[in-house]
């Protein structure tokens, strides 16, 4: 019995081992080697692209970084500038009561000074009076001497 | 000085259409056919008379013989793009490994889309037969002459407007798509395989039947030499390159898309390997 439209099996599986054969050798020289290539080419612009983010990140990170330095530099730099204006005012406070301190001492050694001119300017007038008077008497006795003689 | 040489041009053009169209009616009659045209055509579909003989081994359909030479000429090819051109593949690619990547990415992608689960053999399998198709029906514009076991020159036609070629095309895409099942969800990839059992008769009579349609209308209008001027350029493009296109993207776009169907795996599959991975 012949099978309709002349089909033929001997043809159909000669038909099939040529297109195994097509299919086998157009993997091997073409398809696989283009993906291949494509494959690789994926693979380089997406480690590109991975080093290009693992950048991005990195610098991201650093500017994070950064910024918090600078935060922490300015905070660094209010906290010893309050420092600073504590210890002035200290210093400062030091000295004024050393120059307190100071003023009180020259006063009272000015003071002591004063009266112990004064004792002297005293004790010096009161030699000069001494003296005046016993020249006055010496004198006075000498013109009734003198008078008398 | 454009239009003069756009002028030029027509002239030269008209000259040479002018010098084939006498040289064509000078020729004289046409050689004398060895089969009228009913029989050039029920030939065409039932390959009873016009046989070519293997290397002597035994006598088979044109499309065989065209089957062959195209899968040298495609395998000749290939062997000098691997050597000569694929070495030289640049990252920035030239337009011929564009169109080399295009094909390659082409039927990737569809593999890909259609069965995201399994597809590299897939891929390969629609792209070996994406080309197979489409070379195989442009194949007939270049009218390769073949000699029949009568001794007639017949002009070799695609190897696709042979039943046994569209039949074989259809098998083993459809054992391609069932290997998928076997290889995705074993026993169950059978039987949603085999549940598809018109699948191999639907493809292979639907290239059959396109390619031949355009075979018989090229053969119609060949076959008159009054039918060949002019007509022959709009036919060829109708039935020859828009064919080898649908053709080749429904056969493996169908391909694909069962295969993707039967190889995806079983819902259960998938709760099964969930939990394993919960568990881990």
């Amino acid at each position: 019995m012949s099978i309709p439209l002349n089909i033929d099996w001997q043809q159909i599986l000669l038909h099939m081992c040529n297109f195994v054969i097509l299919a086998g050798g157009l993997y091997f020289l073409l398809f696989k080697p283009v993906k291949n290539f494509m494959d690789q080419r994926t693979a380089y612009y997406q480690g590109m692209d991975k080093a290009a983010a693992d950048k991005m990140k990195q610098a991201e990170e650093h500017e994070q970084e950064y910024r918090r330095r600078l935060d922490d530099a300015d905070s660094e730099i209010s906290r010893k500038k309050e420092q600073a204006s504590k210890d002035a005012e200290k210093i400062a406070e030091t000295i004024l009561n050393e120059a307190n301190r100071q003023r009180e001492r020259i006063i009272a050694e000015a003071q002591k000074e004063a009266g112990r001119e004064k004792e002297k300017m005293l004790q010096d007038a009161k030699e000069e009076i001494v003296e005046l008077a016993m020249a006055a008497t010496v004198k006075m006795l000498h013109g009734e001497a003198v008078s008398h003689e | 000085m454009s239009g003069k040489k756009r002028v030029t041009g027509v002239v030269v053009w008209l000259c040479i259409t002018l010098v084939l169209l006498v040289c064509g009616l000078l020729i004289g009659a046409p050689a004398v056919k060895h089969e009228s045209i009913r029989e050039a055509m029920k030939d065409a579909v039932l390959h009873g008379s016009n046989r070519i003989s293997l290397l002597g081994i035994t006598d088979v359909n044109p499309a065989l013989i065209s089957a062959f030479t195209i899968t040298g000429v495609i395998l000749f090819v290939s062997a000098v793009i691997r050597i000569f051109v694929i070495p030289r593949f640049r990252y920035v690619p030239g337009k011929f490994q564009l169109l080399l990547e295009q094909a390659v990415g082409f039927f990737d992608n569809l593999a890909k889309s259609n069965s995201p689960h399994r597809n590299r053999f897939l891929g390969a399998y629609i792209f070996a037969a994406g080309v197979y198709i489409f070379i195989g029906t442009l194949f007939e514009l270049f009218g390769l002459q073949g000699v029949t076991t009568e001794g007639a020159s017949i002009a070799l036609p695609a190897p696709l407007s042979d039943i046994n070629a569209a039949i074989s095309m259809g098998c083993l895409s459809y054992l391609a798509i069932l290997s998928g099942g076997i290889v995705g969800n074993g026993f169950r990839g059978i039987g949603s395989t085999l549940k598809d059992f018109s699948l191999p008769i639907s493809m292979s009579f639907r290239l059959f039947g396109a390619l031949l349609s355009g075979l018989l209308v090229t053969e119609l209008v060949y076959h008159y030499t009054y039918l060949s001027i002019l007509l022959p350029v709009a036919v060829g493009i109708m039935f020859t390159l828009l064919h080898a296109l649908i053709q080749t993207y429904v056969l493996t776009m169908l391909t694909a898309l069962f295969y993707g169907e039967v190889s995806e795996p079983h819902e259960k599959a998938k709760i099964k390997q969930k939990k394993n991975q919960a568990l881990t």
